[in-house]
């Protein structure tokens, strides 16, 4: 009989542990799930099915918004990295990635030290009553501000796997630029725009630290998990996490399918 | 009719200088040159796609040196094909006839008629990555040509065939050109395409045009040296024939 290597032995070991750690608090979550709060919280007590729907749909209205946004002004810049070839890209990589590396709460104070009513474009932002602090839109630009790199970054990827030698044959036979980025570039890149567009939303959803510093109110659902947790403790926060990761998870399907479709 | 003058054209530390060339309508003219001599560079300059340096590039008359491409009514095959993968071949045929606005149904029946041409009217249903080299080789060569362009431009069009398929896609076009007596501009490294499909020959060296003239006569120069053992394969083929 032939004896497994030592080292495959460790390997499996170390693999079964990092499943199971990855797992356990997922199936903990759905396991400690009690309906019969979840149908308080959401259905029929109106001291919290007000302020919980109120929060789950500020939550994927703002997500949403974000998201779009992030694809209105990234696409372009992802295509722009992607294709051109201009002194100060480097840099202009760089800075698109540095949301992802600042911790959430400082993304949040710099969001408020831009846009905030005290911030640099407040001579611009004031007088046309734009204010973040507190209000639906400073959500979303918190949302937006974190999410943004992953959504460019992917869409570049996607700018940059579409041979060039294609939209310059499209052009050749008459076909406009914007005519080959409509009928050549965008389909071909499209697959991984929209992974862009999903990993974008899943953080966008995830997202707490910046928004807490941002806008409290009107709350999401993590503000208010965060909220409920010291109120009412796990039960009631188990309620409000449950359809968020439910989402998360149907978001993280959608993406392999996408995924696997890019690949077939 | 194509006439350069004075055209120069800078890629970083590459120059290649055209003073001057004139390509008669009709002409099917072989752009010879081993690899960076600066064919693919020629021709791209031709199609706007590498702007020059100084110079002009005419067509029918007109300077078109800096029109964009899409306004040169210029076609390219290029080496890859670069057919368009999320497109049926039909539509790939059909693309420049649309853009260019004709109704789709005559682009359709114009790009069936050039596949029924060219032997490709079974596969109009198809994606390109499902055909073979020698497929979507033509239709390539159909979707350039669907568009009736004042000059086609090859950029070594049989360097990714079988030998077979190579012979057999060299007759097509020659055909083809004697049939439709389109102008054609042929980027190759290989003088056995010189020698059956040219009406002339320019020898490209070093970003320079060194020759231009008849395949036979460029046999006789001392540009030829370096093409010896094809040129005897061609004069086995053609002893053989």
């Amino acid at each position: 009989m032939r004896r497994a290597e030592p080292w495959l032995v460790v390997a499996s070991a170390a693999s079964s542990l990092a499943i199971l750690f990855l797992f356990l608090p997922l199936a903990a979550l759905f396991t400690m799930f009690d309906p019969r709060i979840f149908a308080k919280v959401f259905l029929y007590n109106p001291v919290f099915y007000r302020v919980a729907r109120a929060a789950m749909l500020t939550t994927f209205e703002a997500s949403g918004l974000a998201v779009a946004l992030n694809a209105c002004l990234g696409i372009p810049l992802a295509y722009i990295l992607a294709r051109k070839r201009f002194r100060g890209r480097g840099v202009i990589e760089s800075l698109v990635d540095v949301p992802l590396l600042l911790p959430h709460t400082v993304a949040g104070i710099a969001v408020l030290c831009a846009f905030g009513h005290a911030g640099l474009l407040a001579p611009i932002t004031k007088p046309l009553g734009i204010y973040i602090e507190d209000t639906f839109l400073g959500i979303v630009l918190a949302m937006a501000f974190v999410s943004a790199p992953i959504m460019i970054d992917t869409a570049k990827v996607g700018f940059a796997s579409v041979d060039p030698e294609l939209e310059m044959v499209a052009r050749s036979l008459g076909a406009s630029p914007s005519r080959v980025f409509a009928s050549i570039t965008l389909p071909l890149a499209i697959r991984s725009i929209a992974a862009g567009a999903i990993l974008s939303w899943a953080r966008a959803l995830s997202e707490v630290g910046a928004i807490l510093i941002v806008a409290y109110y009107p709350r999401t659902l993590n503000v208010l998990t965060i909220e409920w947790f010291s109120m009412y403790g796990l039960p009631y926060c188990i309620a409000l996490a449950v359809p968020l990761a439910l989402v998360s998870i149907a978001l993280f399907t959608l993406l392999r399918l996408v995924i696997q479709r890019a690949h077939d | 009719m194509l006439t350069i003058r004075n055209l120069v054209v800078r890629r970083g530390s590459f120059e290649l200088r055209v003073n001057h060339l004139a390509v008669p309508r009709g002409e099917y003219l072989v752009v010879l040159g081993r690899s960076g001599a600066g064919k693919t560079t020629l021709l791209y300059t031709i199609a706007g796609f590498v702007k020059p340096v100084s110079g002009s590039i005419e067509i029918d008359g007109v300077d078109v040196t800096h029109l964009p491409p899409e306004a040169r009514d210029i076609a390219i095959v290029p080496q890859s094909y670069a057919l368009f993968p999320h497109m049926s071949v039909l539509s790939n045929i059909c693309y420049g006839l649309r853009v260019r606005g004709v109704s789709k149904s005559v682009a359709e029946a114009r790009a069936r008629e050039i596949a029924r041409r060219l032997g490709i009217d079974r596969v109009l249903d198809k994606k390109p990555r499902q055909l073979s080299g020698g497929e979507q080789q033509r239709v390539a060569l159909a979707r350039a040509l669907a568009v009736e362009p004042k000059i086609l431009l090859l950029d070594e069009p049989f360097t990714n065939l079988d030998p077979e398929a190579r012979h057999e896609a060299r007759k097509l076009v020659r055909d083809l050109h004697r049939e439709l007596g389109f102008t054609a501009i042929h980027a190759t490294h290989m003088f056995t395409d010189a020698v059956t499909m040219s009406t002339r020959v320019a020898y490209v060296d070093r970003g320079r045009i060194a020759y231009v003239g008849t395949a036979r006569e460029f046999a006789s120069t001392p540009y030829a040296r370096r093409y010896v053992e094809e040129i005897r394969e061609v004069a086995r083929i053609l002893f053989e024939a």
